[in-house]
């Protein structure tokens, strides 16, 4: 909002200065003193004279009025008479809209300086034929931006509910259309008198523009051109003027889009892993694959961080295939990622430790730890439609997961083989889009284990393929284990069903913590964590008649409860549940729970 | 794919057809008339008598109807016609004025690309701190001023002041290698300060939408290299807008390079439409018109081709 003021109030002031011209002390701009012809600057006459002697001064503040009065009428104009095209063609459509929007359209194909030349040949030269000119030259910007938004905003239900229901148009049109477009229009405005100003200076400047004695930033330039030799200042003050003003419409349009728009505001993604700043921790794991101790992830919530994920600890041992469960909102795909060290750039790591074989990932140099990447760790993305890159062809894709190998090409086809891909020859030759989302999802998988990794983290791998290829694909993950030995695996899905096949163990995350760890068969058969139950139970398996659900939602981390994240939600809970948080505790057999009453359910 | 191209060049030719029927009937219908232009002398109007004889001989005297009719015919037989000022036909003029703009054109564009692309995607790259914080204000600058006035202060500052170049003109390329390529870059130059800017700012637009995406991800996870990324992952996905807002801006300056040949006085398709226009020498307009519309249209042909090489589920659309 600060940001904002700043152009605001520049161009606030511009405009009052425009509009306030003629009640200021200012010399006659149009009086000339041939005697005093290019004079410098003076007390009388702050900017110096022109070529005819008049006060430049006063010549530039009253340009500034023409300038911006054509700008801010021809403006005007062109958004009523585009916004009424764009609208009526984006509400009625049919031949309404081929009318409008066809009609703007075609004034688009012409060039503007052309149409610019036209106008004012036939009209002759003036302030009034300035307007028209740009005001026909504009009109069609904002015909297309209203058309496009009132579409957009036709097809959602509270509009139709009220065309359905048979509102009047124009009512819906002014109370309902109008004001919700508004936004995109007003910096469509803005855009509009900036490009206006540039136009009419640029046609003054030809002396196609605004007539010769009537004081125009375009007219001066053109005028003290002529003279630059002997006065070259005379040219910097309309140039300064004309830059200054359209630079302050610029950064107000900006600003204003931002304010408008805030998602355009908020901090992108960083490319690349920034160093963590975490102190150093004694080696006190020590650990078959993978280890995470305490790892902690904050995400950025205005000026404060918000704990994410809280204290998790995770292994994973060679061969083994770790589940982690959780419903969406729990940490676990953050907690893929930080493994990977792909954290989106609003989180950050807090506290812990990951530990491969020994080497501590979370302080390890980006560069080190992107040797790692695609050799000892790889990943499985949730959608792989959208984890290839459309433009490249699969063999491609897939070769640059290969280093240094030799014979590449039969390298590749050999992966695509492995996976399970009829004729991978072809396939490498195909590009993305040309292959099923199964396919896709078997290229991934190659692209992954081409260097053998110790551990694979699967993000969701089948959650966007259809039921039947799901299972192929969790076929092929199962097959893997007993092809690739000694690879671990770190399964990440909301689906029990689908887990109870795959894993040796289960780690169930909730609200960013684990509430139940243990060997799959043992947690899904006797669960000792209400929300173990609960999923268990909103998992269509077996001859259920009706499916359980779990009521409420998973809490934001910046609201979570008191006690148990779970409580809210639990149909165990007791008065104690919302007064602590409760520890994970060790239960025997290999399994922890976090509840105070995980013995009841024992 | 013929049948897309087909009714691809039909639509393009229908288009140049609408503009230049357009053209042909505005200009005709605009007051001014040619031959009352051409033989008024010092504000004195011409002979009535005179006047006519030169409408039978350019055949102006003929309804507008028939005089679109023998456009037509005299286009479908090669012939743009004679200049109604100097009885030049009118192809020659063009034939030496198209390359000059045409030069023009695209000395800006690769300047513009040259230095355009990359600075938006170093900005992208490093959205928020200082390399993107100095890079958009020095864009938002070069926006602001209008390209008359960079062109004139060149002119104040390079050539007025300093003596380091003249103030414009041109001179072939056969004649002075050196010179000619001095002439053609003020104008040049100054047509590419704003838009190297337009096209910084679609680079870093279109870089940072690219960016979040999954595949780039899925390409750092699997432990590439950060150039192969952005080169391949990255800039390679991110440059259909660019194309799309550099070729509508080339074939906006097709036409209308006007003031920067104003200013540098460099002798271009721009300046003649100009004239033209304010002459009502009819052919000279209608052969500058189709000229520039079947570029225009021409490029936006390539800029298809372009998609369907860079993005391969556009090649069998």
């Amino acid at each position: 909002m600060r940001r904002f003021l700043t152009p605001a109030i520049l161009l606030g002031l511009i405009v009052l200065l425009a509009l306030a011209t003629p009640f200021l002390p200012l010399a006659n701009p149009l009086h000339q003193s041939i005697a005093h012809r290019l004079a410098a600057p003076s007390w009388a006459h702050w900017a110096g004279q022109d070529e005819y002697g008049r006060d430049v001064f006063s010549r530039l503040i009253w340009g500034a009025r023409t300038s911006l009065g054509v700008a801010f009428t021809a403006s005007c104009v062109a958004g009523v008479l585009g916004i009424c095209l764009g609208v009526l063609g984006g509400f009625f459509r049919g031949a309404v809209e081929l009318v409008t929007l066809r009609l703007a359209e075609l004034v688009l194909c012409f060039p503007p300086m052309l149409l610019a030349l036209l106008v004012v040949t036939l009209l002759g030269p003036g302030a009034a034929t300035m307007i028209l000119c740009l005001s026909i030259l504009f009109a069609p910007g904002f015909a297309r931006v209203a058309y496009a938004e009132t579409l957009t905003l036709r097809g959602l239900d509270f509009v139709t509910a009220q065309v359905s229901l048979g509102a009047p148009s124009l009512r819906i049109l002014t109370r309902t259309v109008l004001p919700n477009i508004a936004p995109p229009l007003i910096v469509q405005f803005s855009l509009t008198v900036a490009a206006a100003l540039l136009l009419e200076s640029g046609l003054s400047f030809l002396g196609l523009g605004v007539v010769p004695p009537s004081p125009s930033w375009g007219l001066m330039i053109r005028g003290a051109r002529a003279t630059m030799t002997q006065a070259p200042l005379l040219l910097l003050w309309p140039c300064l003027a004309l830059s200054g003003t359209v630079l302050v419409l610029n950064l107000f349009c900006d600003r204003l889009r931002v304010l408008l728009d805030p998602r355009s505001s908020t901090a992108r993604p960083g490319f690349l892993r920034t160093a963590l700043g975490l102190p150093p921790v004694a080696t006190t794991v020590q650990a078959g694959l993978l280890a995470m101790r305490g790892l902690t992830l904050e995400v950025q919530r205005g000026a404060s961080w918000v704990p994410v994920v809280r204290d998790v600890d995770l292994d994973v041992g060679p061969g083994e295939t770790v589940a982690l469960v959780g419903e969406s909102g729990s940490g676990k795909t953050l907690t893929g990622l930080a493994i990977m060290g792909l954290l989106p750039a609003p989180i950050r790591v807090a506290a812990g430790e990951i530990r491969l074989v020994g080497t501590e990932l979370l302080r390890l140099p980006e560069n080190a730890m992107r040797r790692l990447r695609g050799s000892d760790i790889a990943m499985v993305f949730q959608d792989p439609s959208s984890a290839l890159n459309p433009l490249h062809r699969i063999g491609t894709q897939v070769a640059e997961s290969l280093r240094d190998a030799p014979d590449e090409q039969a390298r590749v086809v050999a992966l695509l083989g492995t996976v399970g891909l009829p004729e991978p020859g072809r396939v490498a030759q195909a590009y993305p889009h040309q292959l099923s989302g199964g396919q896709r999802q078997r290229v991934m998988i190659a692209a992954a284990i081409a260097n053998h990794p110790r551990l694979l983290v699967a993000d969701e791998p089948t959650t966007a393929l259809d039921v039947t290829v799901q299972a192929q694909i969790l076929d092929l993950l199962a097959q893997l284990r007993s092809r690739e030995r000694g690879m671990g695996m770190l399964f990440i899905s909301h689906n029990l069903a689908v887990v109870a096949d795959i894993a040796d163990r289960v780690v169930v995350m909730y609200a960013g913590q684990v509430v139940e760890q243990g060997p799959v068969a043992e947690v899904f058969a006797h669960p000792r964590h209400p929300y173990t139950q609960a999923l268990l139970a909103s998992a269509p398996e077996g001859d259920a008649v009706r499916l359980a659900t779990i009521q409420g939602a998973v809490p934001q981390p910046w609201a979570l409860p008191q006690g148990c994240a779970f409580a809210p939600r639990c149909d165990s809970a007791f008065a104690a549940c919302t007064l602590d948080r409760p520890a994970l505790e060790a239960c025997g057999d290999g399994r922890s729970a976090r509840c105070l009453r995980w013995r009841e359910f024992a | 794919m013929a049948g897309y191209a087909l009714r691809r060049l039909a639509v393009a030719l229908l288009l140049v057809w609408l503009v230049t029927s357009l053209v042909f009937l505005v200009i005709h219908l605009i007051p001014g008339d040619p031959a009352e232009l051409l033989l008024a002398q010092g504000g004195v109007s011409a002979d009535p008598a005179m006047v006519a004889a030169l409408h039978a001989k350019l055949g102006l005297d003929q309804p507008l109807w028939v005089q679109y009719r023998d456009y037509l015919a005299g286009l479908a037989h090669g012939d743009f016609g004679s200049s109604m000022v100097d009885d030049h036909p009118v192809s020659e003029e063009i034939a030496l004025r198209l390359p000059r703009t045409l030069e023009l054109v695209g000395v800006a564009g690769f300047i513009a690309v040259l230095l355009g692309l990359p600075s938006g995607a170093m900005a992208a790259l490093t959205a928020g701190r200082w390399p993107d914080q100095a890079l958009s204000t020095a864009a938002g600058l070069a926006l602001s001023v209008p390209v008359f006035v960079v062109g004139t202060l060149v002119v104040l500052v390079l050539a007025q002041e300093l003596h380091l170049v003249p103030a414009g003109g041109y001179v072939p390329l056969a004649r002075d290698p050196g010179r000619h390529l001095l002439l053609l870059l003020m104008p040049a130059g100054t047509i590419a300060v704003g838009l190297t800017a337009t096209l910084f700012r679609v680079s870093r637009s279109a870089v940072l939408e690219i960016l979040p995406r999954e595949h780039v991800r899925a390409a750092q996870a699997r432990g590439l290299a950060p150039r192969t990324i952005i080169f391949r992952h990255v800039l390679r996905n991110a440059l259909m807008p660019v194309i799309t807002v550099l070729a509508l801006h080339l074939g906006g300056l097709l036409g209308g390079t006007v003031l920067v040949e104003y200013v540098f006085n460099y002798p271009g398709l721009s300046g003649t439409l100009v004239d033209a226009v304010s002459a009502r020498d009819y052919p000279e307009v209608m052969a500058i018109v189709l000229v520039i519309s079947v570029l225009v249209v021409l490029l936006n042909l390539v800029i298809d081709l372009c998609y369907g090489l860079i993005d391969p589920r556009l090649r069998y659309g």
